[in-house]
């Protein structure tokens, strides 16, 4: 009988808690982690910005060599088919 | 967006004393309930453009804090574990320290049977603690906790059952080292 009133006793031990309230900074904290999440740092904004610059003038000095060397080539074509076909007298 | 921030403001004030209590009553800790309370308060705040409505706030941000809480000793079992090849225990809640722990929301006179009763509880199954705590502490009904644990009503009463008769037994076997002193 007192084996089966101590048990009850302890099981019985938590009626009547009362509930606990956190600190006050808790929302604080909370905000603190959820701005951090959404941030970006400023220095990954600046190295995504000069990886995109350094791409665009890849892709322009390309460009440019590429139309020099057709309007070269092009050139270099005309003057050869030029010489043989206007060549009046041999 | 600013609709959101107050919408989740709101949510804040409505539960925050809900989910640091059950954190509390899991964890057994305050720092790890306050922990345990941002984390769960950041995933809300990440996860609420995907709220579908099929079950209410309450159940959902239940859910959550129990995962949370499950997740938080996990995670602070393996620290514990020393070798990477170390015995898994079979129950998570053995290496939990409880025998210090005060619970700030039991009365004095209680404090040292509640201490008691903790250190059984930990003993418990994942489930079978679930569903006692959810049922002792927060007097929530069996269907109640049954979706928020997603598990049929007949499958709570009978968790919440085995943990009661898991109690009793494991302080039958107390009481004796109780009577000695």
């Amino acid at each position: 009988m007192e084996k089966e009133n101590w048990i009850e006793k302890i099981l019985n031990s938590t009626d009547g808690m009362t509930q606990v309230i956190p600190s006050d900074d808790l929302f604080l904290k909370i905000q603190q982690k959820t701005n951090k999440q959404n941030k970006v740092s400023e220095k990954t904004v600046w190295l995504v910005a000069a990886s995109i610059a350094v791409l665009v003038l890849l892709n322009f000095t390309v460009l440019l060599t590429k139309t020099k060397e057709s309007k070269t080539t092009t050139t270099v074509y005309f003057e050869n088919t030029l010489n043989k076909s206007n060549q009046l007298y041999q | 967006m600013i609709d959101n921030q107050s919408h989740f403001e709101k949510l804040y004030r409505e539960f925050h004393v809900l989910v640091f209590n059950v954190a509390l009553n899991y964890l057994q800790n305050t720092e790890d309930a306050e922990e345990v309370t941002q984390d769960v308060f950041v995933k809300i705040h990440n996860s609420l453009d995907n709220f579908n409505q099929k079950s209410s706030y309450k159940t959902w941000i239940y859910r959550i804090t129990i995962n949370q809480c499950l997740d938080f000793l996990k995670q602070k079992n393996s620290q514990k574990r020393f070798f990477i090849f170390g015995k898994k225990s079979q129950n998570e809640q053995e290496y939990l320290n409880t025998t210090t722990f005060e619970h700030p929301g039991i009365v004095l006179e209680r404090q040292e049977d509640a201490k008691i009763l903790f250190e059984v509880i930990n003993t418990l199954t994942e489930n079978q603690k679930t569903a006692f705590l959810l049922s002792k502490l927060d007097g929530l009904s069996n269907p109640e906790i049954a979706e928020i644990m997603q598990l049929s009503i007949s499958s709570v009463e009978s968790l919440v059952f085995r943990a009661k008769t898991t109690l009793k037994e494991k302080l039958a076997d107390k009481f004796s080292n109780y009577r000695k002193k």
